[in-house]
């Protein structure tokens, strides 16, 4: 077994890359937010050792969201959402999990806490788990989601957007994010994506429309890399 | 590979889960570490506890959905993973990850083994569990890591609770809570969000 080195393999989070919390204006984050700041630890063998073979737990499917087990389709513009999984060094990580959850096409999620008034679609549940192949490729076909409102004091509306947890080698790699689509005025607005303050970060969290070309007919195409905090912390596939 | 800077990305930043995880996300035996899935034959190795407890917000109002997923050394102190030198005598049968989900009264629970301590630079690590807690309001997940009362000689030289100041380190102890289920448990309650001496107290890296 290769040995790595573990220090030095993970940089601090860059500056203006991490949401600047609590959010003006979004009450939750002010009643869950700690108030004292987080005691900083170095880096060490517990952070960046993570499950092996995670896959095995947290089981996997084939990233088909848009049509149901039985055939039936779900209502929407479809679209194949789609990219690599990689290190801060662009190395490829293989095997990492990756969930991804969404609402259907007029912004509602088949959730029982969605209680908006915009319809269910009875063949969207509009979550998938798939893992990334040995180039750290991973892909889901979905359909293209609504934009909906955050019913709070000054409400506003959230931009079409796709949730993404993703599990890769270590425990300092965990990242839960979200994605956003390019073109969308109302990403200027959305105060969860401005939480994020340095603006080549939050551009990176906006996927890359492919070209139709690439994309064929049978569904938009959007491209999203997802990278991950380590290193040369990715394990050889 | 080794270090070039034309190949330098920028980690994406993180979001909050919102209140829309998908329940099937969520399946029996995703809190039990001390097997690889819910069929598989649990580890042999170690001593099985539960670790349970609440999590709040501000206010210690109990909070339904939110997600613990906790990470640790096997019985042996050894990490199934190249980062760990011993990594390849590590545990087969013991994934060492989970996930818990809070109830409506904001109750989490996990089922392990006892880690054991190990030794790294030098130092010696007392046994210790890592948490991760993501939910709704928070908008990137934070984490903690929880020791064990009855390793007080190992917990005293612990490099990494050594960094809390002296009088609060015992905030980072699981209490004795009887036994469920036949096996001994630990209590540990966690507020992310109150006084600053009842807060729970969270690490960054
Ligand atoms: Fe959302």
């Amino acid at each position: 077994m290769r040995n790595i080195h573990t220090t030095r393999l993970y940089d601090p989070w860059p500056d203006g890359v991490e949401p600047s919390v609590p959010i003006e204006g979004y009450t939750n984050t002010w009643l869950f937010t700690p108030s004292q700041p987080a005691i900083r630890k170095p880096v060490t063998r517990t952070e960046t050792t993570g499950p092996a073979e995670l896959w095995r737990k947290l089981i996997c499917g084939d990233g088909n969201l848009a049509v149901t087990s039985t055939g039936k389709w779900a209502q929407g513009l479809y679209m194949r959402v789609f990219g690599q999984i990689l290190d801060e060094d662009s190395r490829p990580i293989p095997n990492a999990v990756v969930e991804l959850w969404q609402a259907n096409a007029a912004g509602r999620y088949a959730h029982t806490l969605d209680n908006r008034r915009a319809p269910l679609d009875p063949n969207f549940l509009g979550n998938g788990r798939v893992r990334s192949d040995e180039n750290g490729w991973y892909e889901f076909h979905t359909i293209k989601p609504g934009a909906y409102p955050v019913p709070v004091k000054d409400a506003w509306w959230r931009p079409a957007h796709i949730h993404f947890s993703v599990l890769g080698p270590g425990t300092l790699s965990r990242l839960v994010t979200q994605m956003y689509f390019p073109g969308d005025p109302m990403n200027d607005w959305d105060r969860i994506l401005n939480s994020v303050g340095d603006a080549a970060a939050r551009n990176r969290l906006i996927a890359t429309q492919q070209h139709p070309r690439d994309a064929g007919t049978e569904a938009l195409g959007y491209r999203f890399d997802i990278v991950l905090r380590g290193r040369n912390a990715t394990p050889e596939a | 590979m080794t270090y070039n800077p034309e190949n330098r990305r920028f980690p994406l930043s993180q979001h909050t889960i919102g209140p829309f995880f998908p329940p099937g996300f969520f399946q029996p035996g995703d809190n039990d570490l001390t097997r690889y899935s819910a069929d598989a034959t649990p580890t042999e190795q170690g001593e099985v506890f539960i670790l349970h407890g609440n999590v709040c917000k501000e206010g210690r109002l109990p909070v339904p959905n939110m997600i613990l997923e906790m990470w640790q050394a096997d019985a042996n102190g050894r990490f199934r993973s190249e980062c760990d030198p011993e990594g390849d005598q590590a545990d087969p049968d013991f994934i060492a990850w989970g996930r818990s989900w809070t109830t409506m009264e904001g109750d989490y629970s996990f089922r392990s083994v006892l880690p054991g301590s190990y030794e790294e630079d030098g130092q010696r690590r007392a046994p210790h569990l890592n948490v991760l807690l993501m939910g709704i309001g928070l908008m990137k997940p934070v984490t903690t890591t929880l020791y064990f009362p009855q390793f007080a000689e190992l917990n005293a030289k612990d490099p990494i609770l050594n960094l809390v100041p002296e009088h609060q380190r015992d905030r980072l102890l699981v209490q004795p809570d009887g036994e469920v289920d036949g096996v001994p448990a630990y209590r540990f309650d966690i507020l992310t969000r109150g006084p600053a001496d009842e807060e729970t107290i969270f690490f960054e890296t």
